[in-house]
C-alpha cells in the first residue's frame, strides 16, 4: 500500500493541501488557475520543498529535497512540456541522462542494443509496440510525443506517476490514447497522479477518483463515476452545487 | 468505469521516403553533389587540378579550416557560438613560439601546453556563459579582440618568430609514403571495422534485427574503397601529410565521441532543449564547457599546423587581427557541411566536406589565375546557397531535419 499525504502551513500557494494515490488508482487533480496545483505537484516531484506538513511514502515518512531524491522513491514526473529533445530518437529520449553505456576507457560508448531491447520491452508493455524507435521524435505527432515522455517515466519502473495537463495539447483520438495508456498503467499496479483541466471529456471519463482544490486548499473529493462534469467544475469556481454553471 | 478504447496508430516504418532520407541519413548528399560539381567544373577549366600533386596540396591548404571547424562544431552542437577560434589559434601559436624561440623549450613540450592554453582558454569562456550569463557570442567576441592584442605583446619587436629548424617545420613537411601509407589505413580500417562490426554483433546477441546492407556491407566497403582511393591518388604524389592524418584521426576520434559515447549524445540534448537535458540529470554547465575546451584545444592544435606550415608566426597568425577568413572561413565550413547554427545538428563529416568546398573554391580559381576577390564573393554565396538548400528540402520534403 502506497500513501502520500502531505500538508501546508505556507501561507502562499498552499494552505494546508493534502492528497493521496494508492496503487492501481487514477487520482485527478483539478482546480482554477492558481488554486496551487501545479504547486502540489511540484513538492510531489521534488522540485519544490515544503515548510510544514508530512509527505509520506510506503508509510512512512520521507524528505524529499530534489527531484533525484523523488526519482529513487519511484516517483517520476512527466511535465508539460514534456521535456523531449526533438533531434533524438525515442531510445535516446528514453534513456536521457541515464544511458546504458560502456566503461570509461571507451568514453562510455552507448550500448545501443540494450537500451533499444530495454525500450521495446516498455513499448510493448504499454502497447505502443508499432512506434518508431528511431525517428526523431520531432517528425511525431503531439499523442506519440506523449507516449513516449509517459514511456520514459515509466522506463525505471517507479511506483507513483504524475502527469501534468497529459491531454491539454492534444487532439480528442489522441488524448482518447493517452487515456487508454494511462489506465494501463494503473492496471499494472502504479499509482497515477493527473492534473487536468479537461474536466469533462478526461477527468470524469478516465480517472478513479478527483480531488478539487481552490485558494491552496483541498474543497471537495468525488469519486470519478457519481459525479458529472458540472459538479466538479461548481466545486472548482467555488459555486453551490445548486448553481448551474452548465445551463 | 468508463473504458476507453484506443486503436493505435498505424505508422510506417519500413520504408522511408526519399524526403525522409534527405532530411536524416542522406543529408549530406546535397554537399557531396555541390562538392562533385565543383570538381567537375574545375576540371574542365584547369588540366591540372585533378593531379594527384594538387588534389594533395588542396587536402594540406583545407586542413587547418577544417580542423578549426571540427572543433566549433562542439561549440555549435550546444547552441552557442565561439568567435575566439581564430584568436586562440594565434595566440597560442605565438606562445608556442616564443616558448621556443625565446626560451629554449622543445617543441615537443611547447606543443602540448599551447593546446592545454588553447582549452583552457575555452573553458573559461564557457564559465562565463555559464555562470555569469553573458551570450557567448558577445564574450567570445570580447575575449577574442583581448587575445589579439595579447598576441601582439607576446611578438618581438621584429613581430614575427621564425620557425625553421626548430623541429616544428616538419609537421607541415612530413609525409608517410609507400608502404607505411598502406600500413597506416589498414591500421585505420581495422579500428573503424572493429567498432561497426562490434555494434552489430550486439544487435545480433540483443536479438534485435541487423541491417546487414545498410549498417554492415555499405559502412565497411565504404570506408574500405575511400580510404584506398585516398591513399592511391596521395601516394602516387609523396605520400599522407602528416597534418592530413592528423585531420583524420580527429575526424576519427571526432565521429565515435559524438556518435557513440553518452557526451557525444548529451551534446546534441542540451543543444536542442537544455532544459530537458537538465531535469534528465545532465550537468548542462559542464558539457558546455568541455564543448567550448574542445574548440579550444584544437583551434590551438590547427594554429601549430598553421605555424608550420608558414614556418613561423606573426601577426598574421590566426588569421590576423579580428580572426580575418579564418575565422569565417571555419564557421562557413562547419555550416555549409550541414552543421546548425540553431544547436543540436550536424554530423563529424560536416567538418571535412565543408573545408574541402571551401578549398576547392580557393583551390580551383587560384588555378584557373581568378583574383582573390572572386574567391572570396563563390565562397559567401556558396554559404548561403549551401544553407538555403537546406531549408527548401525542409520545405518540400516537410520534414524538419534533424
Amino acid at each position: 500500500m502506497r500513501n502520500i499525504k502531505k500538508s501546508f502551513g505556507s501561507v502562499h500557494a498552499l494552505q494546508g493541501a493534502s492528497i493521496d494515490v494508492h496503487a492501481g488508482e487514477i487520482v485527478a487533480l483539478v482546480g482554477d488557475n492558481g488554486a496551487g496545483k501545479s504547486t502540489l505537484v511540484k513538492v510531489m516531484a521534488g522540485v519544490h520543498g515544503w515548510d510544514t506538513g508530512d509527505y509520506e511514502f510506503e508509510g512512512k515518512p520521507v524528505n524529499i529535497k530534489n527531484p533525484s531524491d523523488a526519482n529513487a522513491l519511484g516517483i517520476q514526473t512527466v511535465y508539460q512540456d514534456l521535456a523531449l529533445c526533438n533531434n533524438l530518437d525515442a531510445v535516446q529520449n528514453l534513456f536521457m541522462g541515464r544511458e546504458l553505456a560502456g566503461p570509461r576507457i571507451f568514453g562510455r560508448r552507448i550500448r545501443r542494443a540494450e537500451c533499444e531491447v530495454r525500450a521495446k520491452e516498455v513499448m510493448t508493455r504499454m502497447r505502443l509496440g508499432n512506434l518508431s524507435l528511431s525517428r526523431p521524435v520531432g517528425a511525431m505527432s503531439g499523442g506519440q510525443r506523449q507516449n513516449i515522455a509517459i514511456a520514459r517515466s515509466i522506463l525505471w519502473t517507479p511506483k507513483v506517476v504524475i502527469l501534468d495537463e497529459p491531454t491539454a495539447a492534444l487532439s480528442h483520438s489522441a488524448s482518447a490514447q493517452v487515456s487508454s495508456l494511462i489506465r494501463t498503467l494503473a492496471d499494472e499496479g502504479l499509482g497515477v497522479v493527473v492534473v487536468s483541466h479537461d474536466i469533462h471529456h478526461f477527468v470524469v471519463e478516465a480517472t478513479d477518483r478527483i480531488e478539487v482544490m481552490r485558494l491552496g486548499a483541498n474543497v471537495a473529493s468525488f469519486k470519478s463515476q457519481d459525479v458529472t462534469g458540472e459538479q466538479v467544475v461548481n466545486a472548482m469556481v467555488g459555486g453551490n452545487e445548486d448553481v448551474n454553471l452548465a445551463g | 468505469m468508463t473504458e476507453i478504447s484506443a486503436t493505435p496508430q498505424p505508422e510506417a516504418q519500413k520504408t522511408r521516403t526519399f524526403g525522409e532520407l534527405l532530411t536524416s541519413d542522406l543529408r549530406a548528399l546535397p554537399v557531396v553533389i555541390g562538392l562533385v560539381a565543383l570538381w567537375i567544373f574545375f576540371a574542365s577549366q584547369s588540366d591540372v587540378f585533378l593531379t594527384a600533386r594538387n588534389l594533395s596540396n588542396l587536402l594540406v591548404q583545407s586542413t587547418v579550416v577544417g580542423i578549426m571547424a571540427l572543433g566549433l562544431m562542439f561549440v555549435l552542437l550546444v547552441k552557442e557560438i565561439d568567435l575566439s577560434v581564430a584568436a586562440v589559434n594565434g595566440v597560442t601559436a605565438v606562445l608556442m613560439a616564443k616558448l621556443i624561440v625565446e626560451f629554449g623549450f622543445s617543441p615537443w613540450l611547447s606543443i602540448p601546453i599551447a593546446i592545454l592554453i588553447g582549452a583552457l582558454i575555452g573553458s573559461l569562456s564557457a564559465r562565463w556563459v555559464t555562470f555569469v550569463g553573458v551570450p557567448s557570442f558577445v564574450v567570445t567576441l570580447g575575449l577574442g579582440l583581448a587575445l589579439n592584442g595579447l598576441q601582439l605583446l607576446l611578438l618581438p619587436d621584429t613581430a614575427r618568430f621564425g620557425l625553421m629548424g626548430t623541429g616544428v617545420e616538419m609537421i607541415a613537411q612530413t609525409k608517410i609514403a609507400g608502404f607505411s601509407a598502406w600500413l597506416v589505413l589498414a591500421i585505420g580500417l581495422v579500428v573503424y571495422s572493429a567498432l561497426v562490426v562490434s555494434g552489430m554483433a550486439r544487435r545480433q546477441k540483443a536479438g534485435l534485427n541487423v541491417p546487414v546492407m545498410s549498417g554492415l556491407i555499405f559502412p565497411l566497403v565504404g570506408g574500405a574503397v575511400f580510404g584506398v582511393i585516398v591513399v592511391s591518388i596521395l601516394n602516387s604524389h609523396q605520400g599522407i601529410p602528416l597534418v592530413t592524418l592528423v585531420f583524420a584521426i580527429l575526424l576519427g576520434v571526432g565521429g565515435y565521441v559524438l556518435k557513440e559515447t553518452t557526451f557525444g549524445l548529451h551534446l546534441y540534448a542540451v543543444g536542442n532543449n537544455d532544459e530537458a537535458a537538465r531535469r534528465a540529470g545532465i550537468k548542462v554547465a559542464n558539457i558546455k564547457m568541455a564543448a567550448f575546451a574542445i574548440a579550444g584545444g584544437i583551434a590551438a592544435m590547427a594554429g601549430v599546423i598553421g605555424a608550420s606550415r608558414t614556418l613561423g608566426v606573426g601577426v598574421f597568425s590566426g588569421g590576423g587581427i579580428g580572426g580575418g577568413t579564418l575565422l569565417l572561413e571555419s564557421i562557413a565550413a562547419a555550416v555549409i557541411g550541414g552543421v546548425s547554427l540553431f544547436g543540436g545538428r550536424g554530423s563529424i563529416h560536416a567538418a571535412l566536406l565543408g573545408a574541402l568546398v571551401i578549398g576547392s573554391v580557393q583551390n580551383g580559381l587560384n588555378l584557373m589565375g581568378v583574383e582573390n576577390e572572386i574567391r572570396l564573393i563563390v565562397t559567401g554565396l556558396l554559404l548561403v546557397l549551401a544553407v538555403s538548400i537546406d531549408k527548401l528540402i525542409e520545405r518540400f520534403t516537410g520534414q524538419q531535419s534533424f
